[in-house]
């Protein structure tokens, strides 16, 4: 626990929360003006519109975030030099917990505020869809997870190397396959991290192309899909840490 | 004076991967959107035009932009660390030499770049089976996103000497591009920097003219150009450093 206060007391003027609701307030705009102009049909599929856009908007944005709040985090001590005065007073294994703890809450944050805006854009635009406590908690759990899940290896990245462009490019690599893989089969999804924000998302969209008429629907949750994500983040996690133990400084 | 000015960051640079992440970033558009291409054959029907939308759309966007600004970012990282302002202005070198070295610099890899997704554009052409030959615009549309690309180049740097933090920019950048399709859905495309790339690359409409006359793009870029290195050269003069 103190460790994690000594982390926070660390960033307490890096304002690093800036760049990150700077980015959910783009995020929310983009959001306001998709669904302006919203007709009684995509009324009545607010919610599942909100969930099926976001789970994209993710895909391009989170990872961004995870990067920048990682290297932000990992930055100082590599530009202070401090990890061996670090280390005197602690084992690397516990910084490395009170590094990830100290982003993981940031992102949890975010993807609370996100939840709590489809809430507030469901009531203020007159969703007529039945509220979805369910599903919105799915979505909350499951963009917390995968967004911790590339943290994990944005910090691993970030820590050990002192050359923060080796980990932003990642980032921005990931984002980019992560954002392509939408388009391909979901068996190839799901060996792409960035991907897992589709691959979680609990609405499906039916694109009929004689019609030309997209319909949403809610899908079974995809808990294979889940325990995998889990497998991975406890994988990059494990792996991370026992190189970071280990490197010399 | 310029030109050991240039020297100096070329020996910078030397040994760093920092090229690695312009020649692999335009693999990724190039290898999936050839293959998201050959998947929707039946719907993309206008051949080298389809694919080239498939290679670019998101890159402009979103993904060029923030590459730029990791490298922008980069490119001042050394004078950001270990006191090294303190030396830098203490050496007899015009301030404006300073950025301008930075700026050439920088976009000297843009330009490889363009040359790069040029190559993976054409090769992918010919592995899609594409028998219409190569369509004539490709160099202008390459020329005009180098461009676009310089103009970013000129705005991130900017930042990356104001901003101390190497990942404050690159978010900027981000959110940037991002706002750059409400520009271009608005028509200020010409007057936004974050599009120009997009629209000299005429990332959604390769088969028609720009979205805004040759001149308006011309003159967005000289102004974002123009403006950005008088403001660099205003901070360097007249701003105190700050070393860490």
């Amino acid at each position: 626990m103190k460790e994690i206060c000594l982390e926070f007391y660390k960033i307490r003027r890096r304002k690093i929360w800036v760049t990150i609701v700077a980015l959910l307030g783009i995020q929310c705009l983009w959001a306001l003006w998709a669904f302006r102009d919203m007709n009684a049909k995509e009324l009545s599929q607010g919610y599942m519109q909100c969930l099926y856009h976001f789970s994209v908007f993710n895909t391009i944005l989170m990872p961004m975030i995870a990067a920048i709040t990682a290297s932000r985090i990992c930055d100082l001590e590599h530009k202070g030099q401090t990890f061996k005065l670090l280390l005197t007073t602690m084992p690397a294994g516990i910084l490395f917990d009170a590094k990830f703890i100290c982003a993981s809450l940031y992102m949890a944050a975010a993807g609370a505020a996100q939840t709590l805006f489809i809430i507030i854009l469901g009531k203020t635009a007159g969703f007529t869809e039945p509220f979805p406590p369910g599903y919105l908690v799915y979505y909350l759990i499951t963009t917390v997870t995968v967004t911790i899940t590339i943290l994990a290896l944005q910090q691993v990245v970030s820590i050990l190397f002192s050359n923060q462009m080796i980990p932003l490019i990642v980032g921005i690599t990931g984002s980019f396959a992560g954002l392509f893989s939408l388009f391909l089969p979901p068996g190839i999804q799901k060996g792409i991290l960035w991907s897992y924000y589709g691959v979680l998302t609990p609405v499906k969209m039916n694109w009929d192309f004689q019609t030309k008429i997209a319909d949403l629907q809610y899908i079974p949750v995809d808990w294979s899909g889940f325990l995998l994500l889990l497998g991975l983040l406890a994988a990059i996690y494990l792996t991370g840490r026992w190189c970071f133990t280990r490197k010399e400084r | 004076m310029l030109w050991n000015v240039l020297r100096g960051e070329r020996m910078k640079l030397r040994r760093s991967p920092v090229w690695l992440a312009f020649l692999i970033l335009p693999v990724l558009p190039a290898f999936m959107g050839t293959f998201n291409y050959l998947q929707n054959i039946e719907i993309l029907e206008d051949g080298w035009y389809s694919l080239w939308t498939q290679h670019t759309l998101f890159t402009c966007y979103f993904f060029l932009p923030a590459t730029i600004a990791v490298y922008c970012s980069y490119l001042f990282r050394l004078e950001h660390t270990n006191h090294n302002w303190n030396r830098v202005m203490t050496l007899p070198v015009p301030e404006l030499h300073l950025y301008l070295a930075k700026l050439i610099t920088a976009s000297a890899m843009v330009v490889l770049t363009q040359i790069w997704v040029g190559i993976l554009f054409i090769l992918s052409g010919i592995l899609s089976g594409l028998s219409d030959p190569v369509p004539p615009e490709l160099f202008e549309w390459l020329l005009f996103g180098t461009m676009g690309g310089v103009v970013i180049c000129s705005v991130q740097l900017l930042l990356s000497l104001i901003i101390r933090s190497f990942a404050v920019p690159v978010g900027i950048a981000i959110a940037g591009g991002i706002l750059g399709i409400a520009a271009l859905s608005k028509g200020l495309g010409a007057f936004y920097p974050y599009t120009l790339l997009s629209l000299g690359m005429r990332a959604n409409s390769p088969g028609g003219p720009m979205a805004c006359s040759k001149e308006q793009f011309l003159a967005g870029c000289l102004f974002y150009l123009a403006a950005s290195t008088a403001v660099a050269f205003i901070w360097l003069r007249k701003k105190d450093v700050v070393s860490v």
